[in-house]
């Protein structure tokens, strides 16, 4: 017998067949196979990723068939006899049979670029009424910044507000481009429901589009307050981006309308933001939520649990004692805004360098931002009372930035803010009794330096 | 011993001399000697990695951090694990192959440049000692790709002496390279040309021309990014008008060849083993030949395919057509050697079992790797352990199984004695099985959603992590069969004899080991190296077994076919 399919051609016509037949049917079957190890198809984009996924698994199910059938054969058939000490046939090959084996891969290679280039150029067409919501990166936190949708601007400007949140949200049908800038080193951004990734590189915006889908199997969770329904997936980090790179994670919102989309971001993000509460603590625990900080603090007031940066529990305490001749207020708003001036011991120079000049960085925070976030800080004490005097914390930040003056509450009477501010750190105290064990353990978790020294803070 | 059977030993009473073991752990110029310092060595630095590779799937266990103290030790873990599997084992123990192999191969009694070979073998020790010393100062844990800034200004000492011990094991693998070269060139014995050579021998030709061609630009890379570190340069340093995207270019540009790299040899192997074992010709000499030449050149083109998702998007289409194209030549070997075994009387050898473990797993290593190579598919699948799962397939699957079929073929020449057959089938049963229970369902987590690289996941995936980790300690244990056979052949396994496989490449044509400078006399090669199941080749093979036959009882097969003169032993020394 020949290795050639020429010769003997009609004892080997069936068995070729047979084959052929079970190879294509057991690649289609494995193709079959695709949606039970892919994830939701939550995003116009992922279906057609998904045929074509779908159409390489059946092809590469036959291959997959071919060969270890054929090797599965040889095998069982090849095997030398007991009694056989000779040497197989003396074949050096078979011209036809080489350049069918050549061919045939090289065809299939011609169909799977044009598909595949179709694919991508398709999913990568721009869409008409896209809404851009931006992504920030930083070591281990993702932060969303959305543009208020009725043009609403800040006072005294024509620019439009922007707010930001630790979550990203959107809707179905909202045609979706993300542009990503990152504060440290790369990320990149996966949402495996939708298939879409696209790294976060330093120096750079990049850019990925996708539009969010009602998946088969319809809406999993149901907002209590609106009614209105929604799908959770966890947009994750997928470039090693240090030690708490699997902690990267951040939730994705898909609500069922535009309404419900506009609502959550009216209520969590824009409000704020046009009526803010006169409170500059409030607004502080406000807005720190906003930035990324919960990638490696701990601040059990506002469920942080990061795991390789220092403890914020109790930091209102310690402000104060950390470099002689700085008062509390002004040592936390140098760790804020220079925070490699003074580093905890233990800590590495590695946290991102806030600023406030130039709103379109990926470093940006306003002054008030600066002067709320602080004030927040200092009510973090065993007592729950501030420890610092915001009047010197104003005048701080000022002269700091000369050209960015802190605006927060100006006009109001400063008697009500500081009764405001008092009356909070009473509401605040009710707390007290869940602080306490970790305001116990903070000294220690601070003063011994981890073995993982990588992100620090002056805190 | 009366009858033929299968390892044919004992044409050689007595296993030949070996070198004194002192030789081993001094300056040698000796290839075979060189050649053994590189797989002992690559050996040992196998088992760290793969001690690392045991805590990795020992944290994933569970989805939260427990056996590690933090992220950044677990970090450290997969960089150290990666970086020597690929540096300190599977490419030096290839180039410890090559060394043994290629100048028995060409009938030469030494390579071109024996001076030279020490040289570059006796960079390796201290360059690993340099990597692992990174455990003093905070080991580089930025992944063994090691993109900036998180390996610029984010790292600790460690990644300052990751890269220069890369430095060194990238010196190294060009000097060896050169050497191959040069042998290969000039040092084939009369009658041998280009198509007449051993296909491992074409497998390392094709390789070195990579290493020498590529390598250079992982050491441009690594002084980049040695300067940023060290020196205050800027390439990576983007307020200074750097780019972090020069790494991954110039990175990858050495590291997709090297793919190649650590996998080419491999298929030399597997060429011969399939071939030997099989008792039957390679099928399609020419087009395997040609083919690793196809790749070497191909893969010079698609470095970035691992940048789908950094590179600019429509920068990205010419690189998923060079990347699928390679797809070809790759099925051309697959198909041949599936026509090399066809018909063939197959030996279930260790080395055979792992030569078809090869070629089972390869193709599915092959088959993502085309899957990868489509961009909308690799947008999701990019970092995720899908990728993980494929390039294992290919590594372990391809280069490592190799690996094993190498030993167990070639390990009775090196020391004279035989493996033991039993062992070799247990080891490749737990290997075979702890291999795809680790690695097959990782695909699947890949797909589901789990980025590679993480110790804490989404506790959905805790099922199946733990079903991986089971199945990677029994491969982790599976080794150890292995080393234990190696040891324990070494010191009482069955005499070998020149011959055990009646293979007809011209390493089988000396006593096992071979002397010093290897032959006795020039050796006269057989015409074709794979030309089993001709009468010829049965008279070469007799002829030559006879010349290492006791001399006093003469071997009972006196009549069979009379040796025609390039069979005759020639007088010593030329």
């Amino acid at each position: 017998m020949d290795f050639g399919k020429k010769s003997n051609s009609n004892s080997l016509l069936i068995p070729i067949i047979a084959g052929g037949i079970f190879i294509v049917l057991g690649g289609l079957a494995i193709g079959a196979l695709t949606p039970s190890v892919f994830p939701d198809q939550a995003s116009a984009e992922s279906e057609q990723v998904d045929t074509l996924f779908r159409f390489l698994l059946v092809i590469g199910g036959a291959i997959f068939l071919l060969v270890q059938g054929l090797l599965l054969y040889s095998v069982l058939t090849f095997g030398k006899r007991d009694d056989d000490e000779e040497d197989g046939p003396t074949i050096h090959g078979n011209t036809t049979l080489e350049l069918v084996w050549t061919a045939i891969p090289a065809v299939i290679v011609l169909i799977l670029v044009i598909y595949s280039y179709q694919v991508w150029v398709d999913i990568r067409e721009p869409n008409e009424n896209e809404t851009t919501i931006t992504a920030v990166g930083a070591r281990y936190a993702w932060t969303f910044g959305y543009e208020d949708a009725q043009g609403r601007t800040v006072a005294d400007s024509q620019d439009v507000i922007r707010g930001a949140l630790p979550d990203l949200h959107t809707y179905a049908g909202q045609h979706v481009v993300m542009s990503m800038q990152t504060q440290d080193v790369i990320h990149a951004f996966w949402i495996p429901e939708m298939r879409v990734k696209q790294d976060l590189l330093p120096g750079r915006t990049t850019e990925i589009r996708f539009t969010p889908i009602v998946p088969e199997n319809g809406w999993d969770y149901t907002d209590e307050a609106s009614g209105t329904q929604y799908n959770r997936y966890r947009v994750v980090c997928t470039e090693l981006c240090g030690s708490g790179h699997g902690n990267m994670w951040a939730n994705v919102y898909v609500h069922e309308s535009e309404e419900a989309y506009l609502e959550i971001l009216e209520r969590e993000v824009f409000d704020p933001i046009i009526n803010p509460p006169a409170d500059p603590v409030i607004r502080g625990r406000q807005v720190i939520q906003n930035y990324p900080c919960s990638g490696c603090h701990v601040l059990s007031d506002v469920g942080w649990a990061g795991v390789t940066g220092p403890v914020l529990n109790g930091v209102g305490d310690r402000a104060a004692t950390r470099v002689a001749g700085q008062t509390a207020e002004e040592y936390l708003y140098r760790s804020l805004h220079y925070p490699n001036e003074y580093l905890v011991p233990g800590y590495g120079a590695l946290m991102p360098q806030f600023q406030p000049g130039d709103p379109a960085g990926a470093n940006y925070m306003p002054t008030n931002d600066f002067y709320a976030i602080v004030s927040y800080l200092c009510t973090q004490t065993g007592s729950g009372e501030s420890n610092c005097d915001l009047d010197n914390l104003r005048n701080v930040i000022d002269a700091d930035n000369p050209d960015n003056p802190v605006t927060f509450g100006a006009g109001a009477d400063a008697t009500d803010v500081e009764a405001t501010a008092e009356a909070t750190a009473e509401m605040e105290t009710t707390s007290e009794a869940e602080m306490t064990p970790e305001a116990e353990v903070t000294p220690a978790a601070e003063d011994t330096p981890e073995p993982d020294a990588n992100i620090g803070v002056g805190s | 011993m009366a009858t033929l059977s299968y390892p044919y030993g004992g044409a050689q009473a007595k296993p030949a001399k070996r070198p004194a073991l002192a030789e081993y752990f001094r300056w040698s110029i000796d290839h075979k000697i060189i050649g053994v310092q590189y797989m002992v060595t690559s050996l040992a630095f196998f088992v760290v990695a793969g001690a690392l590779a045991m805590m990795i799937r020992w944290e994933l266990l569970t989805p939260e951090l427990d056996l590690m103290e933090n992220g950044s030790n677990y970090n450290t873990l997969f960089t150290m694990h990666g970086t020597m599997m690929i540096f300190l084992w599977i490419v030096p123990v290839f180039a410890g192959f090559g060394n043994y192999l290629v100048p028995l191969m060409l009938g030469a009694k030494d390579m071109a440049f024996p001076w030279l070979n020490a040289l570059a073998f006796w960079m390796i020790p201290p360059a690993g000692l340099l990597m692992l010393s990174g455990y003093f100062v905070g080991p580089a844990e930025a992944g063994w790709t090691s993109y900036p800034p998180l390996s610029s200004v984010y790292s600790p000492d460690g990644q300052t002496l990751w890269i220069l011990s890369l430095h060194l094991l990238g010196l190294s693998s060009i000097l060896g390279g050169i050497n191959f070269i040069v042998t290969i060139k000039n040092m084939r014995p009369e009658g041998m040309g280009y198509f007449q050579m051993p296909l491992f021998v074409w497998a390392i030709l094709a390789t070195s021309i990579i290493v020498v061609m590529a390598t250079p630009f992982l050491a441009g890379a690594l002084t980049l990014l040695l300067l940023d570190r060290v020196a205050g340069t800027a390439f990576f340093d983007i307020e200074a008008g750097g780019d972090v995207l020069l790494w991954q270019n110039v990175f990858w540009f050495y590291s997709h060849p090297a793919v190649y790299i650590m996998v080419l040899p491999g298929m030399g192997i597997l060429s011969e083993v399939l071939s030997v074992h099989s008792r039957k010709p390679v099928f399609g000499y020419r087009m395997i030949a040609l083919s690793s030449m196809a790749i070497a050149l191909i893969g010079f083109t698609v470095w970035a395919h691992h940048m789908f998702t950094s590179l600019n998007p429509s920068l990205r289409i010419p690189f998923m057509i060079t990347s699928m194209i390679i797809a070809v030549p790759t099925g051309i070997k697959i198909f041949s050697w599936l026509g090399t075994i066809w018909l063939g009387k197959i030996r279930f050898t260790g080395a055979m079992l792992f030569g078809l473990g090869f070629l089972s797993m390869f193709v599915i290593g092959g088959i993502t790797g085309v899957m990868l190579a489509a961009i909308p598919v690799d947008i999701h699948l990019h970092d995720t352990y899908f990728v993980v799962s494929h390039f294992h397939f290919v590594l372990f699957g391809g280069s490592v199984f190799a690996i094993y079929a190498g030993f167990y073929h070639w390990w009775p020449k090196i020391t004279g004695r035989m493996m033991d057959e039993r062992l070799a089938r247990i080891h490749f049963a737990l290997t075979y099985i702890g291999f795809l229970g680790t690695f097959f369902p990782m695909h699947m987590l890949g797909m589901l959603g789990m980025p590679r690289r993480v110790a804490v996941y989404d506790p959905q995936f805790q099922d199946m992590n733990t079903i991986v980790s089971v199945f990677g300690f029994v491969l982790g244990i599976s080794t150890f069969i292995f080393l234990y056979n190696l040891v324990a052949s070494t010191v009482s396994g069955k005499v070998a004899g020149s011959n055990p496989w009646r293979a007809l490449t011209l390493e089988w044509m000396t006593s096992s080991p071979p002397p010093a400078y290897n032959f006795i006399g020039d050796p006269i090669p057989y015409e074709d190296p794979y030309g089993y199941g001709t009468e010829a080749s049965k008279a070469y093979l007799d002829a030559m077994d006879g010349r290492f036959a006791p001399p006093s009882p003469p071997k009972a097969k006196p009549e069979s076919g009379a040796p025609t003169t390039p069979m005759e032993p020639q007088p010593a020394g030329d």
